[in-house]
């Protein structure tokens, strides 16, 4: 059955046209890809811009401007995903399709729209993770305790290296995505690899900020008083019990607020507050 | 730098931080800690600026903006405590400080912004019904901008060329003993940005990483380098011997 069903298609094949798409398409729909935050809103989100990248590849598939404007139609619905990253393959994907059906496959419209909303959701959890979870704050840490020194090597890393990351990750899922099809992302995600990869990111994310935690929540207490003739220094005796315990004990103090789904504008009012008032009180005070 | 020119620079930074013409280049505009620089480079104090910059960096470390909603607006944090820091000659410990309101007023902004750049869209589909491709390109990226410029460009614009004097004499007319306590706030700050980022990276399972980075760092004095560096051992030691695991677990 399935293989009539292919010669069949094959027949309608040849009887189209045969129109490939040039590799110099597949870079300009990846790139403006890179836009399809320019116009974000909430109706439809990442709609208008995916639209708009998507003009090279149906300029080169069709001749009239009734049809160009006719595929790219389709592409005008509700659209979100991590656009930088591996959000990147559903364009691939979408341009591999499109080319399909240009040559006359059995592909409509809803086959590569609800490809496209299927895979939406997944490639957003997986790409903000890498991007927003791992790869920038990594980064950033690591560029602020150089900015922070004074040297400005800090912020022209974090631009260079983020950059070459996001773009040499955006290429290559975009053409993972326009080789391979629908079936090498859903294969990958079925394998578990790539919650594997995402749980050793996790860990160097996590023993980074412990880092943070430990040299950049800089705050001890001044507490000191005199007892006879004994001079007690409450900061030197928690330095002898557990050094650190201070940031330690805010962050994970904080960490429970957030935990438990406390609004961050209410976790800044409340640091705003024990701060101020530990200042006054003499609790508190930075360490310089 | 003649304050007008740094004004229009800034502004221009300030507009481009929320439209993204291309993520290849906008993408860390989002980012304090470049755009902070460039704010920084524009009223000509990169040091200074930069370590501001930083320093606001490190209290949104964790903060990720997912669906176009975000708790609070990094960009203005990071444009407008740039700019209120080095306007005011404050000490770049205070830069948190100064960037929490603007970062929540931002809030509103950028859900203005969102909100608003929805009319574009309808426009564009009036265009493609049309067949006019070229004015659904223009609907992607004219209107937005010019949405940009006049949320984030003119208020940028206005605190810098007008906001110097102003800054200075808010700073001066702060007693020292605020100062100092907002200094604390500053230094409590990087915690919340830290514990954000934790709650979206660790699972229970993980969490002893955390701690074993932080008594790294703690009792071995490494720096940030080394700490990256032995982490990324640690996790492809892990990731070696889970895959030989599953190899002889498959076998048997």
């Amino acid at each position: 059955m399935s293989e009539t069903q292919k010669t069949n298609k094959d027949v309608v094949q040849n009887d189209k046209k045969n129109i490939n798409l040039k590799k110099s398409d597949l870079v300009k729909h990846w790139l403006l890809g890179y836009s399809s935050e320019t116009a974000y809103n909430y109706e439809r989100l990442q709609a208008l811009g995916t639209t708009n990248a998507m003009v090279p590849i149906v300029r080169r598939l069709y001749k009239t401007k009734e049809e160009q404007a006719k595929e790219l139609k389709k592409y005008m619905i509700f659209f979100n995903t991590e656009p930088s990253y591996i959000g990147t393959v559903i364009h691939g994907i979408a341009a591999s399709m499109e080319e399909q059906r240009a040559n006359g496959e059995q592909i409509d419209s809803d086959d590569i729209n609800s490809v496209r909303t299927g895979l939406m959701g997944p490639m957003a959890g997986i790409g903000d993770t890498v991007s927003q979870g791992i790869v920038y704050p990594i980064l950033a840490g690591i560029c602020c305790s150089l900015a922070l020194a004074g040297n400005v090597l800090g912020p022209i890393l974090f631009e260079v290296v983020y950059k070459a990351i996001m773009l040499t990750m955006g290429y290559s899922f975009y053409m993972l995505g326009y080789r391979q099809g629908k079936n090498s992302i859903l294969k990958l995600l079925q394998s578990g690899r790539l919650n594997k990869v995402t749980e050793i990111f996790s860990i160097i994310g996590l023993m980074v900020v412990g880092n943070m935690a430990a040299t950049r929540v800089n705050v001890l207490t001044p507490i000191e008083f005199t007892v006879g003739k004994v001079r007690f220094n409450l900061q030197e005796v928690l330095d002898s019990l557990l050094p650190g315990m201070i940031p330690l004990a805010t962050t994970l103090l904080i960490l429970k607020l957030v935990g438990k789904k406390v609004n961050p504008t209410y976790i800044i009012a409340l640091i705003f507050v024990v701060g101020i008032l530990g200042s006054l009180l003499g609790i508190l005070a930075p360490i310089e | 730098m003649p304050v007008f020119i740094s004004a229009v620079l800034v502004a221009l930074i300030s507009t481009l931080s929320q439209w993204w013409v291309s993520h290849a280049i906008t993408r860390t505009w989002l980012y304090p800690i470049w755009v902070g620089f460039l704010v920084a480079l524009a009223m000509g104090e990169p040091i200074i600026g930069m370590q501001a910059a930083a320093y606001i960096q490190l209290t949104y470390l964790g903060w990720i903006t997912a669906g176009g909603t975000m708790p609070g607006n990094l960009m203005a944090a990071g444009v407008f405590g740039t700019a209120l820091t080095l306007l005011s000659g404050a000490e770049p410990e205070l830069a948190p400080t100064f960037a929490v309101p603007f970062s929540l007023l931002g809030i509103f902004i950028n859900q203005a912004y969102m909100t608003l750049n929805s009319f574009w869209v309808h426009k564009a589909d009036k265009y493609l019904d049309n067949n006019n491709i070229t004015g659904m390109r223009i609907m992607n990226y004219v209107p937005s901008g010019i949405l940009s410029l006049v949320l984030y460009g003119i208020p940028a614009f206005i605190l810098v060329y007008f906001g110097g004097g102003v800054a200075e004499n808010l700073l001066n007319s702060l007693p020292e003993s605020l100062i100092q306590a907002l200094s604390v706030v500053g230094a409590l700050m990087p915690a919340l940005g830290i514990a954000i980022l934790l709650n979206y990276l660790g699972n229970k399972k993980l969490v002893g990483f955390f701690i074993l980075g932080f008594f790294m760092t703690i009792y071995l004095d490494l720096d940030i380098m080394a700490v990256t560096i032995f982490s990324a051992v640690i996790g492809v030691l892990i990731y070696v011997f889970s895959i030989d695991k599953e190899k002889t677990e498959g076998e048997a």
